[in-house]
């Protein structure tokens, strides 16, 4: 059950990073290829259009 | 001088966004202090401290931002809050491309091994489990997942023979790169397995500088050694490097798991696997191993320890050689201790340990609860030693500056030194603190000159001290190596010609701490115990 982890070990890294770009940087910095999400929090509607749009969708 | 707050209702940025938003709102012409941070109750404790918060900013919310400006005059606050406002309203900077969704940056690695997820905890699950689906090993830094969706998520990995390292996993070694908090380690034949993120680093720095090298090191996060998760990612990890040709010994690392959890850890290790291990189940009490791995399995109390005992494994022979490096002889201690408490007075007599470190701390805890007694902590090895006030020191304290109190909804003290700046200059004006003691971490993820940040307070702190008649001995470890973005000599050089003690290893600092602030009158065989106990095998 460990192939997965050990063909992680010997593989070159290649890393999706989402959130804190910081992170994204210190690998580029390693020359390791990232490709950043800029992940948003999902937006908050007011509970009285949360349940008009239940009923519609 | 004037002080004006702004606050934005329900308006969002993260921890480093907003740290870089207060630096760049301080540089505006005419504006003496400012910030940008979210409402929490820290964050608005920390304004009030520095003379920042009006009542404008007391009534924002955890979910509401706090722009604060102070200046000389009204025009200038009034031209310096324009500009913050329009800082704020620019999206966030991102260098180079970026994608909107995980499917997007599929397409655009599509050999994809490894995710990092740092978004809040409650969002982590269903992104998570898209990143397994998809054959991805996670390391998941993000805090507050609930501990069912931990358990789903891991269980839901070692199905697919896949990693989950964290939720809260703070630090990682794999293909010898850095993953999150984590330094430039030399490749070598170490594996470790860390629930202790600064544990990890500590152990793995250690390894680099002694020349020995780690394989890799994979940070499982505090909750795996729990009950409800039963060290899923623990043992995952353990058969992984059990079966990788390239590590010869492995060091598991922890705090005290549960019971049950260090059983079933004990008992695989014995009865599953073949190579060497180094164990630290970090505590003042001893553990035992079944009888059938004595031997093969080497039980340690700390990380100083852990590190000894793989240097045994990877190099016997050069063992003792290699170990002078880094353990100081006690007649150095007692000779290092004399010279800097003679300056003492009477009344300094307790050790205030500042630390960013977690498990570093949590290392200091057990050296000094055995040489000294009591310690009180925000984070201590006995709830009795709880202190009622994080922000105020009693007796002997060891502050763990990265839990939840200081850094809810602002950067950790590893990026973010204001938090502990402040601390230093509070605990130097308490007449009874005997010394300070404070670890530097080094590495990715840290900020650019994590000594050079300190330099100002500690110049501020020894003023203090030296303005109301007495001295103040500061005491730093540097976890880092010469090969990390902030390299370990020019780090402990500043921290030198500041007048600061450097020590290679936390223990030895934690050690010297206690021997100093008991002006050397420690017994030997005091000492020995705990040289015997916690900085070897036991």
């Amino acid at each position: 059950m460990s192939e997965n982890i050990l063909k992680l070990f010997r593989s070159e890294l290649k890393v999706i990073n989402i959130g804190l770009e910081l992170f994204k940087d210190a690998l580029e910095d390693q020359s390791v290829s990232v490709a950043q999400v800029s992940w948003q929090k999902p937006l908050k509607l007011e509970k009285e259009y949360e349940d008009i749009l239940s009923k519609i969708l | 001088m004037l002080v004006r707050n702004v606050v934005k209702k329900n308006f969002h940025r993260d921890s480093v966004q907003l740290l870089k938003l207060s630096e760049e709102s301080k540089k505006i012409r005419g504006i003496k202090d400012a910030a940008v941070v979210m409402g929490t109750v820290t964050n608005k404790e920390i304004l009030t401290q520095l003379g920042l918060l009006t009542g404008e900013g007391k009534a924002a919310t955890d979910n509401d931002m706090i722009l604060t400006v102070m200046a000389d005059s009204a025009s200038e606050i009034e031209e310096g809050l324009k500009q913050v406002e329009v800082m704020i309203l620019k999206p966030p900077e991102a260098k180079g491309r970026s994608y909107y969704g995980v499917d997007a940056a599929l397409q655009a690695l599509p050999d994809a091994n490894l995710a990092i997820v740092s978004i809040p905890g409650e969002y982590a699950r269903d992104m998570v489990l898209k990143l397994l689906d998809r054959g991805i090993s996670v390391h998941l830094f993000s805090d507050h997942v609930p501990p069912e969706h931990e358990l789903e998520l891991k269980q839901y990995a070692k199905s697919k023979g896949l990693l989950v390292m964290g939720p809260g996993a703070g630090t990682s070694l794999i293909g010898g790169k850095a993953i999150a908090f984590a330094n430039v380690i030399k490749r070598g034949k170490i594996g470790i397995v860390a629930a202790a993120g600064t544990g990890l680093q500590e152990v793995s720095v250690l390894l680099s500088e002694a020349g020995l090298g780690v394989s890799a090191g994979l940070g499982t996060g505090g909750g795996d050694v729990k009950a409800k998760i039963g060290g899923l990612m623990m043992l995952q990890s353990i058969d992984a490097l059990e079966r990788d040709p390239e590590t010869s010994a492995i060091a598991v690392l922890s705090k005290p798991p549960d019971p049950n959890v260090s059983g079933i850890l004990l008992e695989h290790i014995t009865r599953q696997t073949k190579k060497q291990y180094v164990t630290c189940f970090l505590g003042p009490e001893s553990y035992n191993i079944p009888q059938a791995a004595v031997g093969r399995v080497r039980r340690t109390k700390t990380l100083h320890a852990a590190f000894s005992e793989a240097v045994r494994c990877a190099d016997p022979d050069h063992h003792a050689q290699i170990m002078r490096r880094f353990t100081l002889p006690q007649n150095d201690l007692r000779v290092l201790a004399d010279e800097v408490s003679k300056g003492l007075k009477e009344k300094q007599r307790y050790v205030r340990g500042l630390y960013t470190g977690g498990t570093l701390a949590y290392e200091t805890l057990i050296i000094l609860g055995r040489l000294i007694g009591d310690v009180y902590s925000n984070a201590p090895l006995d709830s009795k030693l709880k202190l009622f006030n994080s922000y105020q020191s009693v007796k002997d304290s060891v502050i763990d500056l990265g839990e939840e109190e200081f850094t809810a909804g602002r950067a950790h003290p590893m990026i973010d030194p204001t938090i502990r700046k402040m601390r230093l200059i509070e605990e130097a004006k308490d007449p009874e603190a005997a010394l300070i003691l404070m670890d530097i971490m080094l590495g990715y993820g840290s900020h650019p000159d994590p000594a050079g940040a300190m330099l100002s307070a500690i110049a501020e702190a020894k003023d203090i001290a030296e303005t109301n008649g007495r001295t103040l001995p500061i005491l730093a470890h540097v976890c880092g190596t010469e090969q990390d973005p902030q390299p370990l000599s020019e780090q402990e050089k500043k921290l030198r010609e500041a007048g600061v003690q450097v020590f290679r290893s936390n223990a030895m600092m934690a050690i010297a701490s206690a021997m100093i602030s008991k002006r050397n009158t420690l017994t030997s065989d005091a000492l020995s115990d705990v040289y015997d106990h916690f900085l070897g095998g036991f």
